[in-house]
């Protein structure tokens, strides 16, 4: 560490996609693939189990039918007894449930879904997951050009691979919600059926909201709104590599960086919500929640802030970036923890407005999550604040790579899993587990992920050598 | 910014060697310089943090995250009492029909009881170890050190070479050159 004012050549390096961190990459794709794979054949089998167990649950199979093709049976003979039959379950086990009373709540016997909504789902979360990750680590760099923050300059290099991976991820969730759209969203399914008011079945609240949550704007919002995140990036990643060649000490690159990232961070910021509406809060399309919108960018953010310290510590692991020193991983650590904090009181206030206000229509996503996913809705807890909370406490903590590699790894699968618990529940109904499936999907992107970030990174110097602030982020020290 | 010794009552101490800098690059050599002969560095004043110099005199952790955390345990003992004689012991209150035990909606209290017994313990904390009560007249080794001085004070010991010290200190780009014992300064240079 130098002091003060010395001045220091800054060396470039660069990075070697080494073949034992391909092969660990591939192997998580094979693993994820196996893993899937199990999943995918115990679908059945699993699914029968369900079907016995739930059978103890109320599920009241509304007007709607479960099947999501068999829209032409609707106002037929079978889907009348179907509803009849069911109402009968309902009576005879639980005739007092609370839902009873608070009408209309669409639950689906995981059975009742086909095989195919299982991997379509899986295919949404983790391409949505992903997605979300790129675009925060995106925004995690336009900030620190926007706060015009010194320090990181040295690791700036790294949000700017993990960009590179929106397309990949925009193009999953796409594939998702193209084949998957009927079986994942009813308000889709509801949609074909082409109800009018006083028609069996006529939802007074998805017709109303249809002007803004149909088909079409399913598509052409993300659409837009990815093509121009897209765009910023890739102009703010030409920007950056730009400068290393240019004349030294010329701002004029930085300065052009800073107005780029403010149009992002304002336009991100304020649209992001629209995203997150469409892709996750839709699954429950009855229901909503305002603060939603930054529930879940808290989640991904803290995640992305996660993989961008994981991807240094390998770096500095593996003898790169000279410069980066444990005051960065400190500073790291302290976004780790000071935004597992915010994830903690956003997840609160949305629970404690909804427990406070009981109003029915509010409480239908979190009876579902508490009364039928209870271990997974306080692992949650456990895996996102607690975890992090109390092993990110201590200063030497935040200053060790591998004490945040493995509080890290726990908030990576943590928050994947949270991500989980906000689709799942919402398309199953009761009696899903975080089983093979959603493991193996998280582990092969998570695989791709690295390929793919890790092959970025090599194709440019691993420091921004040319950047006004590389002297400052060099010097970075935190103190005593 | 003050780096906090123990014994803050520079009257009680033996007599003490004062530099003054007006360039902290000096000053960091000089410091650099003395901890490298082996020579205990009582306390750095500089009106602004430079950067490096706790390191360079060992200056120890400040303990205000210990007591920070302190604070917090008793503020959350006592807001979560407080509460539940307020709305369980006292007064049972029925707000929705929502359970008299411990609820969700104690958190807000609980949490922002916490945060203020932290906030007002470390001040009050902080203001007292620094000697910034009110009523108690601080020993200032020199009045520019609130404005653009930079100030080393070396205290003596009995097998110390005060003249090696000085010619240090002077060497390293010292403007100024004081002693100080028992509230009498004297001007050296």
């Amino acid at each position: 560490m130098g002091h003060g004012h010395n001045h220091i050549e800054v060396k470039q390096e660069q990075f070697v996609f080494s073949p034992k961190a391909k092969r660990f990459s591939i192997i998580l794709m094979i693993v994820g693939l196996v893993f899937a794979g199990i999943g995918i054949f115990t679908l059945g089998g699993s699914d029968n189990s369900h079907a016995q167990k739930s059978s103890n649950v109320n599920h009241k199979t509304e007007s709607l039918s479960a099947q999501p093709h068999s829209k032409h049976d609707q106002n037929s003979g079978t889907a009348v007894s179907q509803t009849k039959e069911n109402h009968l379950i309902g009576e005879e086990s639980h005739g007092n449930e609370p839902n009873e009373k608070f009408g209309p709540r669409m639950v689906f016997r995981p059975s009742e879904k086909p095989a195919s909504t299982h991997i379509w789902a899986n295919l949404l979360i983790v391409g949505y997951f992903f997605l979300m990750i790129s675009l925060a680590s995106v925004m995690w760099y336009t900030i620190q050009h926007v706060a015009n923050a010194g320090w990181s300059v040295a690791i700036k290099r790294v949000p700017e691979a993990m960009m590179t991976f929106i397309p990949i991820g925009f193009i999953v969730l796409m594939i998702a919600l193209y084949f998957g759209k009927d079986e994942i969203y009813h308000w889709v399914h509801y949609e074909h059926l082409g109800l009018k008011p006083g028609d069996a079945g006529y939802d007074k609240i998805l017709a109303g909201k249809s002007g803004f949550l149909n088909s079409t704007m399913l598509f052409a919002f993300p659409t837009v709104l990815v093509s121009i995140y897209y765009l910023l990036m890739r102009k703010l990643r030409s920007l950056s590599v730009e400068e290393d060649t240019a004349t030294k000490g010329d701002a004029s690159f930085f300065k052009r960086s800073i107005r780029f990232s403010a149009a992002y961070t304002v336009l991100f910021g304020f649209t992001m919500s629209v995203l997150v509406w469409f892709v996750v809060m839709s699954v429950d399309a009855h229901w909503y929640s305002t603060i939603f919108g930054v529930y879940n960018f808290i989640t991904h953010w803290v995640t992305s802030i996660t993989i961008i310290a994981f991807i240094v510590a390998y770096l500095k692991k593996e003898g790169y970036l000279g410069v980066v020193s444990n005051e960065h991983m400190h500073d790291l650590g302290k976004f780790m923890f000071a935004f597992t904090v915010f994830w903690a009181y956003l997840w609160w206030s949305q629970y404690l407005l909804i427990w406070y206000a009981q109003i029915p229509e509010e409480m239908a996503y979190y009876q579902l999550r508490f009364e039928d996913y209870k271990f997974n809705f306080l692992l949650n807890f456990l895996v996102c604040f607690v975890i992090p909370f109390l092993g990110l406490l201590m200063r030497s903590a935040k200053r060790n790579r591998y004490v945040l590699g493995i509080v890290g790894s726990i908030m990576i699968v943590g928050h994947y899993h949270d991500v989980w618990l906000m689709v799942f529940p919402g398309i199953f109904g009761p009696g899903m587990q975080f089983g093979f499936l959603e493991l193996g999907t998280f582990l092969l992107f998570a695989g791709i992920f690295i390929f793919w970030v890790f092959t970025a990174l090599t194709k440019r110097g691993l420091i921004a050598t040319n950047h006004p602030y590389i002297e400052e982020s060099v010097n970075h020290d935190v103190g005593v | 910014m003050a780096i906090v010794d123990k014994k803050l009552t520079l009257r009680n101490r033996n007599k003490i060697l004062v530099g003054v800098w007006e360039d902290e690059d000096n000053l960091l050599a000089a410091a650099t310089a003395l901890t490298a002969a082996g020579i205990h560095i009582h306390d750095i004043y500089t009106p602004y943090p430079v950067h490096g110099l706790d390191r360079i005199i060992n200056a120890r952790r400040s303990k205000l995250a210990r007591i920070a955390f302190f604070c917090a345990l008793i503020g959350l003992t006592l807001m979560t009492t407080m509460i539940w004689y307020m709305s369980v012991y006292d007064w049972p209150m029925n707000v929705g029909n929502k359970p008299l035990r411990f609820t969700p909606s104690w958190s807000p209290v609980m949490f922002e009881g916490t945060v203020l017994c932290t906030a007002f313990g470390m001040s009050f904390f902080f203001f007292w170890r620094n000697r910034l009560v009110h009523g108690i007249k601080n020993e200032i080794l020199d009045i520019r050190q609130t404005d653009n001085r930079l100030v080393v004070a070396v205290e003596t010991t009995s097998n110390m070479d005060e003249k090696a010290i000085l010619t240090m200190m002077r060497k390293n780009g010292a403007l100024e050159l004081k002693s100080f014992h028992k509230g009498v300064q004297t001007i050296l240079k």
